[in-house]
């Protein structure tokens, strides 16, 4: 089967997230959207300060949108978060906000619902993958 | 209505700002647990050297190297300005001081009306900076929805409509019950909302062990 339309166990990944939801969705809504965290990411650094790299813009579009869906989307969508949580960190875990967010456990789970659906960089493309 | 808003309504947003806030906090409290050191924390300051002022004032600017005060002064102060005001414009007004004195027999020390009337209008200057900033740089326009305006506004909306009461700019009366429902609206928010980063800094900042602790932290969550 080809690896967009492969189906997706939208069950699953709905359990996963309501397993954490107490902590991730307090996280997400305690996110001030400050932009503060920016700096303290080299990707973000390392690419002319696109917005893109930052901490916050990453677990917003990723977990943030995973939440905001319920859970319910399709692989596509899991593929367009891959980029994100895997290309855009590498939980470093240096990424600092001032309110507390830990941005780095967000990612990480982002992560766990990515690979729990078999979404994950293969080893090919870490190959040719350039970070910097 | 204007009964409600000018009666029960005040206590009952009261009632659910605190309950709101207790609830919350406790619910991330039972999600923590106590913290067991693997490595027990090195003591924070073995040795008090003989210091000058000077060598202590140096030492201060050196410990904020690599910290949002060196790479964000302008905002930094800016946001620590802003929410000192937002805090302490409310409790040490003197007109709330006297409501509450009527109603409960207590009351708060209350600042010149003078001081708190800056501070209010450096709490809207304050919105005005963080509006413009969310719409003018591009990091934070890129994260920034039309809830963070809303909230902005619940925000300022009390302050404003205080501000335009105490110098009678508008009908007097309608900008009073405006004041009251926008302050009423505002704790109601607070516990449920990214305001209650009011609580939640703290916990976060002074309770957890993890890495973005000021201090050691006694709670892993």
């Amino acid at each position: 089967m080809d690896e967009e339309t492969k189906p997706v166990d939208t069950e699953t990944i709905a359990e996963m997230l309501k397993g954490k939801k107490a902590r991730m969705k307090r996280y997400l809504s305690h996110c001030v959207h400050c932009s503060l965290c920016a700096e303290s990411c080299f990707l973000y650094m390392a690419h002319d300060k696109d917005p893109q790299y930052m901490p916050s813009y990453k677990v917003i579009q990723s977990l943030g949108r995973l939440y905001k869906k319920r859970g319910k989307v399709d692989r596509r969508f899991l593929m367009e978060i891959k980029g994100i949580v895997w290309n855009h960190c590498v939980l470093c875990g240096r990424c600092y906000c001032p309110i507390g967010v830990h941005v780095p456990s967000m990612i990480a789970f982002a992560r766990s619902i990515c690979r729990s659906q078999g979404v994950y960089p293969d080893t090919e493309e870490g190959r040719v993958e350039s970070w910097l | 209505m204007v009964e409600l808003i000018e009666g029960p309504l005040v206590w009952i947003a009261l009632l659910i700002f605190v309950l709101g806030l207790l609830f919350e906090g406790r619910q991330f409290l039972g999600m923590t647990r106590k913290k067991v050191w693997v490595y027990p924390p090195l003591p924070s300051s073995p040795k008090k050297e003989e210091q000058g002022w000077d060598r202590w004032i140096r030492s201060c600017f050196a410990s904020l190297r690599g910290t949002l005060w060196r790479t964000d002064p302008v905002i930094m102060v800016g946001t620590t300005v802003f929410h000192i005001c937002v805090v302490a414009t409310p409790l040490f007004l003197l007109g709330h001081n006297l409501l509450l004195q009527q109603a409960i027999g207590v009351s708060l020390g209350s600042l010149p009306e003078v001081i708190t009337d800056g501070l209010a209008l450096i709490v809207l200057i304050g919105v005005v900076f963080f509006a413009g900033r969310r719409l003018l740089v591009r990091r934070v326009r890129a994260i920034t929805t039309g809830y963070d305006y809303m909230m902005l506004g619940i925000v300022a909306a009390p302050f404003a409509t205080g501000f335009f009461a105490y110098h009678q700019i508008f009908d007097y009366r309608t900008i009073m019950i405006l004041h009251l429902l926008s302050g009423e609206v505002l704790l109601i928010a607070l516990p449920f909302t990214k305001l209650a980063h009011m609580l939640f800094f703290f916990l976060y900042r002074f309770l957890i062990g993890s890495e973005y602790s000021f201090t050691r932290g006694t709670r892993t969550w």
